[in-house]
């Protein structure tokens, strides 16, 4: 980890003065990271992956902006999270307009008490959908991306006890959807241990 | 643990998220060895986050990269700050003042040189011109003498 942020710094540092290759390997390194966390906040691969673009083109024009060059993971997540909730808030109107989120499939195959891992997962994306969008955004940066509380609140801009009060919110929503689903997977899992 | 012990103080979820400090971890492990609704709290707070970890990350379904975007392409000052250019220029520059001096340095010389050979050869022309007017005066002078010494001797 120590070795990959001096990387990242030299990357950072020649892009800075130009260099489309560096950057072009900055970019490889982070995508996967951005899109996902794009992928799962918008909930389309087509616009993740526009705003993923969006995303490491303004990154690279305000580069010259970056203090320091250790913290780029949270200013490129601070980026994505505003390009993020931009589209989130144009979209917003269409969205009150479908209705509730995604997910009621979810509940059909549930009640026929047929899980399967790959519907755990499932049962997991639509848990998720299920959060309002900072709800969600929180379970992201914090499960899925690692980032410390503090690290939170500057990709945010929010206080550390704003960000706890929806991460820990978000979870116990979480627990409550997916407690039928987890005691069933668990249950099957010790009945499949024992034969 | 006491049983006026407070449990929700205790922060299970941080504890999973591992945001606890060294103290904070203590205190928490203290307590629920001896408290079944906390780790209770635990285990299921746990459970949640394993079954988040079954969600997967996708692959991107294109590269995102901007190699031939002229938005990337460097400006012409940036190109001017770069070592190899500058460098470039450096030897370019060199080269262009050997050059210069190596043309221009021979036409002057040349010239200074052509005028002191013209001047020297002038000067030596001069020279072998007044040594030859001196030598016939003297042989003119001298054939006179001969003639007036001859003349004496036949008319006596």
């Amino acid at each position: 980890m120590i070795f990959r942020e001096v990387e990242d710094r030299d990357l950072i540092a020649k892009a800075r003065k130009g260099d489309v290759e560096a950057y072009n390997l900055l970019v490889s390194r982070w995508e996967k990271r951005v899109f996902n966390y794009l992928l799962r906040l918008v909930s389309n691969r087509e616009d993740a992956l526009d705003v993923s673009q969006d995303v490491f083109l303004k990154a690279y024009q305000n580069l010259p902006k970056l203090d320091d060059a250790a913290r780029f993971s949270g200013w490129l997540f601070r980026i994505a999270h505003n390009e993020a909730f931009s589209l989130l808030r144009r979209r917003r109107p269409e969205s009150e307009l479908a209705g509730e989120p995604r997910g009621d499939d979810f509940d059909t195959r549930h009640a026929r008490g047929s899980l399967l891992p790959m519907e755990l997962s499932l049962a997991v994306e639509t848990a998720l959908g299920r959060l309002n969008d900072d709800q969600r955004e929180a379970v992201l940066l914090k499960v899925y991306q690692g980032f410390k509380f503090e690290e939170m609140a500057e990709i945010l801009e929010c206080p550390v006890s704003t960000v706890k009060s929806r991460l820990y919110t978000a979870l116990d929503l979480l627990k409550t959807t997916l407690a039928p689903s987890l005691s069933l997977s668990d249950a099957r899992s010790k009945v499949r241990g024992e034969s | 643990m006491s049983s006026s012990f407070d449990c929700s103080k205790l922060d299970w979820k941080g504890y999973a998220l591992g945001e606890l400090d060294k103290n904070a971890r203590a205190e928490a492990e203290g307590h629920a060895a001896t408290c079944q609704a906390c780790r209770g709290e635990l285990a299921a707070t746990r459970l949640t986050l394993d079954a988040l970890s079954t969600l997967h990350d996708e692959e991107v379904p294109r590269r995102i990269a901007f190699v031939s975007d002229k938005v990337f392409e460097p400006r012409w000052w940036q190109r001017l700050w770069s070592p190899t250019f500058a460098a470039a220029c450096v030897v370019a520059a060199a080269i262009l003042v050997h050059g210069f001096m190596s043309v221009t340095r021979p036409s002057v010389d040349s010239a200074e040189i052509q005028a002191r050979v013209d001047r020297a050869v002038t000067k030596a022309v001069a020279d072998t011109e007044e040594r030859q007017a001196q030598r016939f005066e003297e042989a003119l002078t001298y054939l006179q003498k001969q003639n007036n010494l001859i003349y004496k001797q036949t008319t006596f």
